[in-house]
């Protein structure tokens, strides 16, 4: 055959030109011109018959072998192969959801969470009913933690300057680390921990102190500074925290901080303050609030003091002097006066709060006032510290900074936190931080810390981890994975566990910790503790205190005004201490009382601003002490005067695609002595001017009525029926269920919680912060904020905007091709597929709830990763319109859910994302055909008012109109001239 | 031999006959067909980015887009009801004006039609709009006045396209006569439809003639107003005004004459056409125009009186639409369109050439202030003030508007240079009127 491969002897032998032949067949004899190319071509000289069975065997073959390579083990991060499930786990069927319940974790603090896991993919969080934390309740931090697990950004292999190392180079360098610190008592060994409520990190800490008795320990959180239990201290002799009770209390005061909006308990006093508010047969409660920077709480106050630091001081001092006796000086604040009056007469029903900012001194007043009204046991309680004090204690940050300087730090831990970037200036943490030899960082991102430490290891996710937290009250919840790990990474308590040289992954840390606990009833308890997400029984008791009668405050330090300008600091209601900065949603949620995004900015009051030329946007040098900071100035009215608010968080230099960049750093400024406020700043205008984007731009009512107040004390006016204008149109007939929404402005905070609820359940686009300065941001659900009255005092009203599904909907009638239309249970429907994006039923919505696409908003540097979508809610692309849709996927469900179990749809059984999320629960949503229903019970309130109602668009969603209480004692011009 | 009135008409059919037209007119024409590259680019970003380009948000989700269709709607509006009138009144104005003020007509309705489409959200999707039989049984909403004003652009387009058409075809058949190149010959001989100047041709093409004039004058007031429907139909407190329509109809007239000023005044000189353009035809022009402005003046103010007799939302928003933030651009209007054709009265303004071209592009140009101040400046102030923003355009706005400036200059330069761009057949007609007499 090899000859036969040359060429064939016929053809060969035949001389050229001698006789013309066609075909090789011709030329060589057919049979040997056929035996040339069977060996040439063998195939398709003689092609194999193959048969239909043979090839589909083949192709079925080949692609099990395709499938096969998929499922390499070394390929999947979290270790095992992902191969679909021949029989489906228990309770799990494709595209229904399962919740975990598990604890998020704010100032170290747990909130109890459900996680919402579609095929495996958390899309949505919602509170946790059974936590005391959350009562079912969430913010717009636990709401967003959704966006932070699927972020491009995090951290995802472990590197050593720099560089990316593999994971068993990592662990041989920590066991390396943890055998020398063994091997030596731990000397040279410095641990820098974020201080939190964790039970399993406390074991494994104390574990590792006895083992490690020569290391160093230190916390540091920057919003956690230690002041109440130095107050405590001296009050009391001990450390204690204390947990309020505000469904028991007549009267609040607040000195500072944001009680009800703010913190790790925020969502719980929310709940009890709108509990309170709403309880039947007693008269409205009475909030006093005395700030220096403005609140969401100071907003709700029926009486705010807005004054300097040593001002609120003051008041606080009058306050319990009153309540002492009778003390009549001169000089007094009409504040304190009146705070002290209703105080005084609601004995032990009142109840004083003192925020983190406020110093020792304040937060010791405080105790005092309540143990004078003799509130524990009433409308508060004290209890051990939950975030428990080491013995002894561990150092502050600045300590840890003067041991680096002076060189003894050899090897430092940083678990978890960002000290690189949120240390006081006057710290300049970051130089000593490099100067460390051997450092090493675990944390979610490659953030300012990860930077200058030597080696960085990734941490998991919350939404992947195991873990253990208590809440504000000390009830422990346990932490869950509510998805396999994403990324390869690490935990906390794995990394101790290894130091201390007894590894195990953080289940089984965790396991153990409360098997310690529980013993024999580990197993039980242990799967109901997941299920329920609390720890049954766990919170702390309260501790019997001696009323501190005896103490007396003293007096202040520095009396008199304060010279010149104060700056005080505060976390920021939407970055928080800069932790979300990379969140999207977070950075475009509008700030509640400035509505700016993407950003943030000096807060002055219009007249301290004016002194010094300054109008919102202007640059300016504020110095202190050898430190500064060039910031935008934002005019706010209200705003305390001679005082600049700063919220911390921003000006991040490595958070993200997101977070770098925006706002400036407040920590710059900040000194470790004085963390909150700091007196005698310098304020220079630099002229230079900076473009801040806001999404609200005007802050009248123009004397329309918006927002309804009515006063608490005069008879409700009669129920005012719905107003039915003559129409062109037919009236619609509802048979069955006729879906409507009540929110009462009285219970409305204006705590941002139901917008990026809303966002996360209907896969709301983030547009960016050029987008959001075109006025194009694409919330369904915004909260108008309104200021009245003088520019020095404002109330402040606020009102959450989102599709009032309106019976008459101007926007259903100027469509052209039919995208909105009318559904037969009363919603306003907008089919996406259906539009041509002619925006004209924008321009016809009198509410201006319609956003439209002006971009492929799911394609831009800002969009949200695709997994975070909820499968359940369309995505929609560009040029069409979208709103707010009752969440229209929600009934669906419910209504397939009740039609299996041939019913109706019970009320209550049914909530929109952002009535879920309200902590207040001041957004009711229900049948309004079913009398029985409480939308139904609310819209037959006299405070009951449709939003511009005379234009006859007959609204679904009504509001409930604020009430409104005046002290006695309050003078013209409120709170502004107390501060003279 | 020729008879003066064969001469004349010579000299216009000898405009798109001769195969020279100068070097200006090929500047000019260079010109435009720069801007209508421009206006592909920016039709092209329209399509491929997004309308986002573009600077409108919520509540100004209409910018420029709305603001240049009513203007350029007003324009083809103006002029094709002036050119009405003038068949029907058998005017001698019409020798001189009427075929391009048709022509004017036409190109204005093409430029508007570019942007209903092109400022939809998804533009390849507009034949939604048409009620077709589609298979999921989805009709137009008909109660929308957007899907009335998509028949009113198809009307306008149709009927003026009519009026300009059957005017033309006398000499249409003249050049078809004249021309040399066969293929030209071709060209004209299928438009001018077998015409052979029968005294049966002439009977039927007068009675078709002043029929679809008859038509536009209504289809004309008609489309005006339903333009003016788009805004006084919505809850807009500025827009939801009765006397809306009255303000498009009147001030669209008035930049429609104004344009056919500006467009005599600038042909007289170039094309030396000044025979049959007369200083006595810019006069009646000029003339009208400044009637038009009195009664636009007089709009203006009954606007001011309304908005002091209305409620408080419409009070608020049309009273911040003459003192607020866009205030320039109504005051803008009001210097332009009413203040400036004062300068009419005088005589010598009226006859001069450089004067005419000066009020009617000022004119024009105050009338589409006068579409900005109510599309933007109408939406600043509306229901809840926590939405009350600004807009301001973006350069893609810019270059889509001057396109469309380019692709109506373009449209314009090709008519003068490819059609009697002055009825020849009225021309002769009126001259041996003339010569009999």
């Amino acid at each position: 055959m090899a000859e036969d491969r040359k060429c064939t002897p016929a053809i060969a032998d035949h001389p050229a030109g001698e006789a013309l032949w066609r075909s090789p067949e011709d030329l060589a004899g057919e049979e040997q011109a056929r035996r040339f190319l069977e060996g040439e071509f063998p195939e398709p000289a003689a092609p194999e018959a193959v048969d239909r069975r043979g090839l589909l065997g083949r192709m079925a073959a080949s692609l099990a072998l395709a499938g096969l390579g998929g499922c390499a083990v070394n390929r999947q991060p979290w270790g095992a192969p992902l191969l679909s499930h021949p029989r489906l786990p228990p309770l799990h069927t494709p595209g229904v959801p399962l919740r975990f319940a598990t604890s998020l974790e704010l100032d170290g603090l747990g909130r109890g969470m459900l996680v919402e896991s579609t095929d495996g993919r958390p899309v949505k969080i919602e509170g946790n009913p059974l936590h005391p934390a959350s009562l079912g309740g969430t913010d717009a931090f636990a709401q967003a933690e959704v966006l932070s697990l699927y972020d491009p950004d995090r951290s995802d292999a472990p590197s050593a300057s720099g560089a990316r190392m593999s994971w068993a180079d990592a662990w041989r360098v920590v066991n390396d680390l943890g055998q020398q610190a063994r091997s030596s008592g731990g000397a040279g060994l410095y641990v820098l921990l974020e201080p939190r409520a964790s039970p399993t990190v406390d074991r494994l800490v104390a574990r590792a102190r006895l083992l490690l008795p020569e290391a160093r320990w230190f916390t540091h959180a920057p919003l956690a500074t230690g002041t109440a239990h130095a107050a405590s201290r001296t009050v009391f002799g001990r450390p204690l925290d204390q947990v309020l009770d505000l469904t028991a209390a007549d009267v609040i005061v607040t000195l500072g901080g944001d009680l009800l909006c703010s913190g790790a308990a925020a969502i719980r006093y929310a709940a009890d303050f709108a509990q309170r508010r709403r309880a039947p047969d007693r008269p409205l409660p009475r909030l006093y609030a005395a700030e220096s920077t403005p609140s969401l709480t100071g907003a709700r106050a029926d009486l705010r003091l807005m004054a300097p630091p040593r001002t609120v001081e003051a008041a606080a001092r009058q306050i319990l002097a009153f309540l002492r006796g009778p003390t009549a000086t001169t000089g007094q604040l009409a504040f304190a006066q009146a705070a002290a009056a209703d105080l005084r007469r609601a004995g032990a029903r009142g109840v004083v709060a003192a925020g983190r900012e406020q110093p020792r001194d304040v937060q010791a007043i405080a105790n005092a006032i309540n143990g004078e009204l003799g509130a524990a046991g009433v409308t508060m309680r004290y209890i051990e510290p939950v975030i428990a004090l080491e013995d002894p204690p561990m150092g502050s940050l600045a300590s840890l900074a003067e041991a680096i300087a002076a060189g003894r730090v050899r090897a430092l831990l940083i678990l978890g936190g960002n000290p690189a970037y949120d240390a006081p200036g006057d710290l300049d943490f970051s130089n000593l931080l490099s100067r460390v030899p051997m450092s090493m960082h675990i944390g979610t991102y490659q953030d300012e810390t990860a930077i200058l430490c030597r080696w960085h290891l990734p941490a998991r996710h919350a939404l992947e981890s195991w873990g253990d937290l208590r809440a504000f009250d000390g009830t422990a919840g346990l932490r869950q994975p509510a998805t396999v790990p994403l990324i390869q990474a690490t935990a906390i308590e794995e990394l101790l566990a290894r130091v201390i040289g007894e590894p195990g992954d953080a289940h089984a840390l965790v396991q153990a910790t409360w098997r310690e606990d529980w013993g024999d009833r580990f197993e039980a308890l242990w799967l109901k503790s997941l299920e329920d997400g609390v720890i049954a029984g766990s919170a702390y008791p309260p501790v019997a205190v001696a009323a501190p009668s005896g103490w007396r405050p003293g007096s202040a330090e520095a009396g008199g005004a304060p010279s010149g300008q104060t700056v005080v600091f505060a976390p920021d209601p939407s970055v928080w201490d800069g932790r979300f900065a990379n969140n999207g949603w977070l950075q475009e949620l509008p700030k509640p009382l400035t509505k700016q995004v993407w950003g943030n900015a000096a807060l002055m009051a219009p007249a301290t601003a004016a002194a010094f030329g300054l109008r919102t946007g202007d640059m300016a040098l504020f110095t202190h002490g050898g430190l500064s900071v060039e910031a935008p100035v934002w005019l706010l009215p209200g705003h305390a005067p001679d005082v600049t608010t700063m919220t911390l968080g921003f000006g991040r230099r490595a958070a993200g695609r997101i977070g770098s960049r925006r706002g400036f750093d407040a920590y710059q400024l900040r000194s470790s002595e004085q963390p909150w406020a700091i007196e005698g700043v310098t304020i220079i205008a630099t002229g230079r001017r900076q473009e801040l984007v806001s999404t609200q731009h005007h802050h009248s009512m123009e004397g329309r009525d918006i927002v309804r107040v009515a006063a608490a004390a005069a008879p409700p006016p009669p129920h005012e029926p719905e107003t039915r204008l003559p129409s062109m149109y037919p009236e619609y007939v509802y048979d069955g269920n006729a879906w409507g929404m009540a929110i009462d402005l009285d219970l409305c905070l204006g705590c941002n919680a139901c917008v990026i609820a809303c966002q996360a359940e209907n896969n709301v686009p983030i547009v960016g912060p050029d987008e959001v300065a075109r006025g194009r941001e694409m919330h369904w659900l915004r909260i108008d904020r309104y200021f009245a009255g003088p520019l020095a005092a404002p109330e402040t009203y606020f009102q959450p905007v989102l599709c009032m599904h309106c019976e008459k909907a101007p926007c259903e009638v100027v469509c052209p091709v039919n995208a909105t239309v009318h559904s037969s249970e009363g919603l306003n429907e907008m089919t996406y597929s259906r539009c041509v994006g002619t925006r004209t039923c924008s321009n016809n919505c009198p509410y201006k709830v319609r956003r439209f696409n002006w971009f492929n908003y799911g394609q831009r540097p800002f969009s949200a990763p695709d997994e975070v979508y909820n499968p359940e809610v369309t995505v929609r692309w560009r040029g069409v319109i979208e709103k707010c849709t009752y969440c229209v996927h929600r009934i669906g469900a419910a209504r397939i859910a009740a039609g299996m179990e041939n019913r109706p749809i019970r009320d209550g059984e049914l909530m929109t994302a952002c009535q879920q999320a309200c902590p207040t629960r001041a957004i009711v949503f229900g049948n309004i055909n079913d009398p029985g229903s409480a939308v139904a019970d609310r819209k037959a309130s006299p405070r009951n008012y449709a939003l511009l109602g005379e234009l006859n668009t007959r609204p679904r969603t009504t509001y409930l109109a604020r009430l409104s209480q005046k002290p006695p004692l309050r003078r013209a011009g409120g709170g502004d001239d107390d501060t003279g | 031999m020729t008879t003066p009135a064969e001469t004349s008409a010579s000299e216009v059919a000898s405009i798109p006959l001769s195969p020279e037209f100068g070097w200006g007119w090929l500047l000019a024409l260079a010109a435009s067909a720069f801007m209508v590259l421009v206006l592909a680019y920016s039709i092209g970003a329209l399509v491929f980015i997004g309308v986002g380009v573009w600077g409108t948000n919520v509540p100004f989700v209409w910018g420029f887009d709305l603001t240049n269709y009513v203007w350029w709607i007003g324009i083809a509006n103006g002029s094709t009801l002036f050119a009405a009138i003038l068949v029907l009144r058998r005017h001698s104005l019409r020798t001189a004006i009427n075929r391009f003020a048709e022509g004017l007509a036409l190109f204005a309705v093409i430029c508007a039609g570019i942007f209903p489409i092109f400022h939809l959200g998804r533009p390849w999707l507009f034949y939604w709009m048409f009620p077709y039989p589609a298979t999921f049984e989805v009709w137009p909403q008909f109660r929308s006045p957007l899907t009335w004003d998509f028949w009113a652009i198809i009307t306008h387009l149709i009927v003026t396209t009519m009026l300009w058409y059957v005017g033309l075809i006398p000499d249409l058949a003249t050049l078809r006569d004249r021309a040399r190149p066969l293929a030209a010959k071709r060209v004209f001989a299928a438009f001018a439809l077998g015409w052979r100047g029968s005294l049966r041709h002439w009977a039927l093409h007068q009675r078709a003639y002043r029929l679809v004039a008859v038509a536009v004058i209504p289809i004309a007031l008609v489309i005006q107003s339903t333009v003016a429907f788009e805004f006084s139909v919505t809850l807009v407190p500025d827009w939801h005004e009765t006397r809306l329509p009255l303000h498009y109809v009147v001030s669209g007239l008035e930049s429609g004459l104004a344009l056919i000023l500006l467009a005599a005044a600038i042909l007289r000189g170039s094309l030396r056409l000044e025979r049959y353009i007369s200083v006595e035809d810019l006069d009646l022009i000029g003339k009208l125009l400044l009637a038009n402005s009195l009664v636009v003046g007089y709009v203006h103010m009954g606007e001011i009186g309304s908005a002091l007799l209305a409620g408080s939302y419409t009070q608020t928003a049309t009273i911040n639409r003459l003192v607020g933030d866009y205030a320039g651009l109504y005051w803008g209007a009001i210097a332009l369109t009413v203040l400036l054709p004062q300068a009419l009265w005088s005589p010598s303004v009226r006859a001069s050439n450089p004067g005419c071209i000066l009020i009617g592009l000022g004119v024009t140009a105050g009338v589409w202030l006068d579409r900005l101040s109510i599309v933007v400046g109408g939406l600043q102030r509306d229901y809840l003030p926590s939405m009350w923003r600004m807009y301001a355009p973006t350069q893609p706005e810019w270059y889509l508007y001057l396109g469309t400036i380019g692709l109506f200059a373009a449209l314009f330069l090709l008519f003068v240079r490819y059609l009697p761009v002055i009825s020849m057949s009225e021309t002769r007609h009126d001259e041996h009127r003339e010569a009999r007499s």
